[in-house]
């Protein structure tokens, strides 16, 4: 456990703030006993006042483990804390406290012998509190200090349940400071009192027993119910202000859940908080777009106040919910344009992903994207389009690359028009309007002309009138940063620290000019297949233009959720150090290699852009996918497979959710991989089309 | 960093109070407490154990109260006392149930000329209260050797409650009542420390390094010195037998109540009610498919008195409770139907 000198400080300043205090007063030395004995008695009936209000809650069933990736938590077994919001029985809570998502929820409050059962009323998703009711009445509301009385530095108490063994027994008390106001983008109280699942969903209270907060793990990177709840102990402890939740609790009594409220639009990507919030893509449809907002218009004023780096932005944004009403000024070109009213959405839900219909040729520095292939029956053939079209604009506005052209037509909704400029084979421009479909999970089988020009080295062309290409969403084939030699063949390595092992296949006839699909195999559990696998695969990567890498589960009984970080880092290095292209990087396993394959394409769409499992099934992810999310799935599954009803289940988890999926049901398979070469065939073509716009 | 806050904190009284030339008060409790104190050096090293512990002394010829743990099991066991004195010593008792042992100077010798300072285990404060502000004086980390004073701590006691705690999968050993603390005491080598009262008056012993089943986090608690009193004076007197606990085990026949519940198939079922055997206790009491059982309390035939109830998690919380009553025991079970509670009662048949 450490702790921080700027902590030291700050309980120095403060100690000498209080003696100076005292000394003003008249001089009177105090001893330290006095001044010790006065927080103690000061402490204690604060929380004697606030006590009664602070419920215990008990859950039955749900889930062992919260959260996802790294942040998994075992959940405890114990009670949880609630406090009352008003005397006819609504009580808030972190919802932490019920990530698991019990069947059922008791309350047990002060003074009454009886628990109570409690329903779920709504969530506030952008503070993660949820509201339960009890059916009771009379019931102790506690007193709460508004956000102007607090002060930096003054000390407050974090009140939990957890350890309360009978609900007579007085709550936990952690004492500290408040550290800071206006936290993760603006919405939490910051403390060094000890915050943790002993009294998240308790109350903060001042030396006077008021409430200026609930207790909530919170993070600034992430926002599902459990962010956060690593900083448990630490003395970095967060509570939402009171005067926050009651803004928003008659709203949350009458059911609502309230959603965080986004501008839609999406800015260029980067890790880099002191970027420039330019706009990237305006959401099809979404207040944002009736409003006139475009993409290259550059955020300058939210409510008056100057804007200049994205994390200004959102500390603006943070605060707010779905609904609210922002005023903006952008900056296009030279202009400065002033939005009055801008309502904020939810964050969308799922949408279908829209297609042009054609194949892309790969590798081109041009800013033009030349059209490989045109699918039979697709928006662009009913559009006359042709292979050797090169497409110029999009609206008018050039388009960089096949990545930004594929996220500007995967974001769009189907069945809307857009215009596209487009220089004929004869050398004519075009202008032509296409009626964009919903795409399709299965690429028809064709006869695809080869799809590299092979420069994927060469520097990329800006359009004309532009400096630099804005960068796309997803960069073109990640390049070496140098072009020299690199392994080729088969490829064994084994981490010295961890003993992981891995091995990979680099086809013997790898150019980088040409950017390769990258196959991430996960093999079942038990069997690494090693020998199947690379008598398989390494011809088929010679012809396709494939890389296959295949991590090992440190566990012969099987992969856990936990390796997946580990393979996330082989695939970055992988991209250092060959050229692969962003858009075809595919989990691909069997069984339970299968089921990791599904999960990491769900926790990690940013990296992979395809999920091919054989006899995987569904495992629950905290991430859902956005707009223009490109994330295709290819599942088989043996209808002699034991699990085939918990197989089946795959196909409907991913079809809520709007994927393009091409199934393969194999009669005959029990739980074995591909039989034959035409299944082999068809996912090597699915791998080939994955670029597919 | 702790203590640079306590040294800070008496710099400031005194740059600013020169007048009062009398030393603080937390200076005064820290140096006579400090007497009391013992750094302990023993076996471990590896595998998370450490090699060295705290302890507080309690008689004036060398007792010593401290944690039990393999760090004890040791040959060659040395302890530092404040004034830097080193000694030898020998584990006398050890109570693994308490999780507490008493060590002792082998030559004791010296001390019935010069009478160590010590805490007297037969004259204890009053029990503290949550929210009283506590001291903890303790070697974590290692790092005080030798004549150096240990590391001394503040907090507050944050909550007074039966203690449920674990490392790794087992139970922790020390079942009794616990003091939970509002400060980062439990950290190695911390173990066998004292907490004082503001005044540095006795209170209680660092426990380990555990985390907790209720919340699954790590837990700073102690165990407060009436509870361990007994022990220490019978381990001096050489007279300590270890204490024998009996466990709550599955029943060859447990009593027959007739609920069946819903398939216990993931990790933590919620104990609903599939079924209801006809004429069975538990019919009889009312029960109906899809009861949802939350808290249980049992009088055993030959009990006095209800035991403590139970929180009913899972399908198989429920089935382990059961199964270690015998027939005749009353059961009091709280279930929710729909939204409303119900306190349902039956006796415990003998298995057909």
């Amino acid at each position: 456990m450490t702790i921080s000198p700027c902590r030291t400080w700050i309980g120095l300043t403060l100690v000498w703030s209080l003696l100076t205090t005292s000394l003003a007063w008249g001089w009177a030395w105090p001893g330290a006993d006095d001044l010790e004995a006065a927080l103690e008695r000061g402490t204690k009936s604060a929380a004697q006042a606030a006590g009664p209000s602070v419920v215990q809650l008990q859950t039955v069933g749900g889930k062992e483990f919260v959260g996802s990736g790294q942040m998994t938590m075992q959940r405890g077994r114990g009670p949880t804390t609630g406090l009352i919001v008003s005397d006819d029985g609504y009580i808030i809570t972190s919802s932490f406290n019920l990530a698991h998502q019990p069947s059922s929820i008791t309350v047990f409050i002060t003074g009454r012998n009886d628990p109570l059962p409690a329903k779920i009323i709504a969530q506030d998703q952008t503070r993660m509190i949820t509201l339960l009711k009890v059916e009771a009445q009379g019931l102790p509301v506690p007193r709460w200090a508004a956000k102007s009385e607090l002060k930096l530095g003054q000390w407050v108490l974090a009140l939990g349940r957890t350890w309360s063994d009978s609900p007579q027994a007085p709550p936990s008390i952690s004492i500290g400071i408040v550290s800071a106001l206006d936290r993760i983008w603006g919405k939490a109280i910051q403390t060094d009192a000890k915050v943790s699942p002993v009294n998240y969903g308790g109350p903060l209270i001042d030396l006077d027993g008021k409430v200026v907060g609930l207790l909530c793990p919170l993070s600034q990177r992430g926002e599902d119910d459990v962010a956060g709840a690593e900083w448990y102990d630490s003395g970095i402890g967060f509570a939402i202000p009171m005067e926050d939740i009651l803004r928003v609790l008659d709203q949350l009594k009458a059911g609502k859940n309230l959603e965080r409220g986004l501008l839609g639009v999406q800015f260029q990507p980067t890790e880099a908080l002191d970027a420039t919030p330019t706009i990237s893509l305006v959401y099809p449809h979404s207040p944002a777009e009736k409003a006139g907002l475009q993409a290259g218009d550059t955020i300058i004023e939210v409510d008056g106040q100057p804007i200049a780096r994205t994390s200004q932005l959102r500390h603006r944004l943070g605060p707010k919910y779905a609904g609210d009403t922002i005023s903006l000024k952008v900056k296009r070109d030279k202009e400065e344009i002033a939005i009055p009213q801008l309502p904020l959405i939810a964050p969308p839900k799922y949408q279908q992903m829209a297609w042009l219909g054609i194949a892309p040729v790969r590798d081109d520095p041009s800013w033009e994207i030349t059209i490989r292939y045109v699918f039979p029956e697709s928006p662009a053939d009913q559009a006359k389009l042709e292979a050797g079209d090169k497409i110029v604009n999009v609206e008018g506005r050039p388009v960089p690359g096949r990545e930004g052209l594929a996220a500007r037509i995967g974001g769009a909704m189907p069945g809307s028009e857009i215009k596209l400029g487009v220089r004929r084979k004869n050398g004519k421009m075009e202008t032509i309007t296409v009626k964009l479909a919903a795409i399709s999970g299965a690429a028809l089988l064709a006869d695809l002309p080869p799809g590299s020009a092979k420069k994927a080295l060469a520097p990329r062309q800006p359009p004309p009138g532009m400096m630099a290409p804005p960068r796309p969403t997803r960069p073109e084939a990640t390049k070496p940063e140098t072009a020299k030699p690199v392994t080729k063949g088969f490829i064994e390595t084994e981490d010295p620290v961890l003993g992981r092992k891995t091995w990979t296949y680099v086809p013997e006839n790898y150019d980088p000019n040409v950017s390769h699909g990258l196959l991430v195999w996960l093999h079942p559990a038990g069997d690494p297949m090693q020998a199947a696998m690379r008598s398989i695969w390494e011809p088929l990567c010679q012809q396709h233009h494939l890389i296959l890498h295949a991590p090992l589960a440190d566990n012969p009984s099987g992969w856990l959720t936990s390796e997946a970080d580990l393979i996330l880092q082989d695939v970055r290095g992988l991209l250092q150090t060959y050229t692969i292209d962003r858009q075809r990087i595919v989990a691909h396993g069997l069984g339970q290699g299968g089921t990791l394959a599904l999960f990491l394409g769900m926790d990690a769409p940013e990296v992979f852009s395809g999920v091919a499992s054989v006899g995987g099934v569904w495992v629950q992810s905290a991430k859902e996918p956005r707009p223009g999310q490109r994330l295709f799935f290819f599942l088989a599954s043996g209808g002699k497979d034991p699990n085939i009803e918990a197989i089946r289940v795959v196909k409907e988890r991913v079809s809520e959710r709007q994927y393009p999926i091409w199934t393969v049901d194999i009669p005959d398979l029990g739980t074995g991989y591909l039989p034959d070469a035409d299944l082999l065939r068809r996912l090597v073509f699915w791998i080939e089309t994955l670029d597919r716009i | 960093m702790i203590r640079r806050w306590f040294w800070g904190l008496i710099g400031c009284w005194l740059a600013c109070g020169a007048a009062a030339a009398q030393e603080s008060t937390f200076a005064a409790v820290s140096r006579q407490v400090n007497q009391k104190m013992v750094k302990i050096f023993g076996a471990g090293g590896y595998r998370g154990i450490t090699a060295y512990c705290t302890g507080v002394l309690i008689s004036p010829e060398g007792d010593i109260l401290t944690v039990y743990s393999p760090t004890l099991d040791s040959v060659d066991l040395r302890v530092h006392l404040y004034d830097g004195t080193r000694h030898s010593a020998v584990l006398v008792a050890a109570e693994p149930q308490l999780d507490v042992a008493l060590i002792r100077i082998k030559d004791r010798e010296p001390f019935k000329l010069q009478p160590l300072p010590h805490v007297d285990l037969g004259q204890l404060p009053p029990p503290p209260q949550v929210g009283d502000w506590i001291l903890a004086f303790s070697n974590s980390f290692e790092i005080a050797t030798g004549d150096e004073p240990v590391s001394v701590q503040r907090g507050v006691i944050a909550a007074i409650t039966p203690f449920a705690g674990r490392r790794g999968i087992h139970r922790a050993a020390y079942q009794g009542t616990a003091y939970i603390l509002d400060a980062v005491t439990n950290n190695p080598g911390a173990q066998g420390g004292l907490i004082t009262n503001r005044r540095g008056e006795p209170l209680a012993l660092i426990g380990k390094e555990l985390k907790n089943t209720l919340t699954e986090t790590w837990v700073n608690y102690a165990m407060p010195l009436p509870a361990l009193a007994s022990f220490a004076a019978k381990a001096m007197k050489g007279e300590y037998k270890p204490i024998v606990r009996e466990e709550d085990k599955p029943l060859p026949n447990p009593g027959r109540h007739g609920l069946i519940l819903v398939p216990d198939v993931v990790d933590r079922t919620p104990p609903f009610v599939e079924s209801v055997e006809t004429g069975s206790p538990a019919a009889q009491a009312g029960f109906q498919p899809d009861d949802l059982i939350l808290f249980l309390r049992a009088k055993r035939p030959d009990a006095v008195e209800e035991e403590e109830e139970q929180v009913v998690t899972s399908v198989k919380t429920f089935r382990e409770a059961m199964n270690a009553l015998p027939p005749g025991t009353a059961v009091r079970c709280v279930v929710r139907r729909g939204s409303q509670l119900l306190t349902l009662e039956f006796k415990l048949e003998p298995a057909r």
